[in-house]
């Protein structure tokens, strides 16, 4: 196994682990604001680091270039949804989470 | 740069950009490109009608310091939730915070909303003209400042003038 190879293993390791940690949060946080922030942000990093583990042991460049855009839709995707959620949220007028309101 | 000159500009980079995804996604099959001319074509008629150019021209210094401070930023906002999450006692201490934008309408400040949504401790509740509801995780956190950087960087990126009067 290349170096290459081994570094893109690492990267999709360190990838899912994002995702694991992000989905806690979903579980974990108190309100539908702070759960989007898990959401988008594990999402981001989570998936980022998917496809640079994957770009490592892509055949070509025509893979590479797939790779990185289903990053790029994903990101736009995840940004978009989490934006619309949150405004609808609060248009119904759910109030944030406050520390101390008790968890 | 005039309108006529920044049209042909627009069509030719697009164009490129549209017949390299093309290639990526045929992986680079000969046969296809009958249909792949035809929709090359299309696509960049439609992102000229969707998005007429402007005039100004995207800078490339801008568009790389952009791309170093959004990865590296996406590592800090996935490490902080991650440490959120984790964390026996989370210690969110969240909040609303309404911010008055220095970019103009358009392109620049949509793409400040998605950006901050997906950088650390920002999430993007409502734009409206030039406000922008924040939902941040720890409203002790320096937010505005923050907010301010990333429109810095985004107006070098795009050519656009801030309005510092805001």
């Amino acid at each position: 196994m290349s170096l290459a190879e081994l570094l893109g293993d690492a990267l999709l390791v360190a990838g899912a682990a994002f995702f694991f940690a992000g989905t806690v949060g979903l579980l974990r946080f108190p309100d539908v604001y702070t759960r989007l922030h898990a959401l988008a942000k594990a999402d981001n990093l989570g998936l980022g680091l998917i496809v640079l583990g994957l770009l490592l042991h892509a055949p070509g460049w025509a893979t590479g270039i797939k790779l990185v855009l289903i990053w790029l839709l994903a990101l736009a995707a995840s940004a978009t949804v989490g934006f619309l959620i949150a405004r609808r949220a609060r248009r119904h007028g759910i109030a944030p989470w406050r520390a101390g309101d008790g968890e | 740069m005039n309108i006529r000159r920044a049209t042909v500009r627009a069509v030719l980079w697009r164009g490129v950009l549209f017949a390299l995804l093309w290639w990526a996604l045929t992986d680079g099959r000969p046969g296809s490109w009958g249909v792949g001319g035809v929709s090359v074509a299309l696509a960049t008629a439609a992102s000229l009608a969707l998005l007429p150019p402007v005039g100004t021209c995207v800078s490339r210094i801008g568009l790389v310091r952009f791309l170093v401070f959004f990865f590296v930023q996406s590592l800090r906002g996935g490490v902080q939730v991650a440490a959120f999450a984790l964390r026996p006692r989370p210690g969110l201490r969240p909040g609303f915070h309404d911010i008055a934008l220095r970019l103009p309408a358009g392109l620049g400040r949509i793409l400040l909303a998605n950006t901050l949504s997906l950088l650390p401790g920002t999430l993007s509740v409502e734009l409206d003209g030039d406000r922008l509801c924040l939902h941040v995780l720890d409203e002790t956190a320096p937010t505005e400042r923050e907010v301010r950087v990333v429109e810095d960087r985004l107006a070098h990126m795009l050519g656009l003038e801030l309005d510092t009067t805001a």
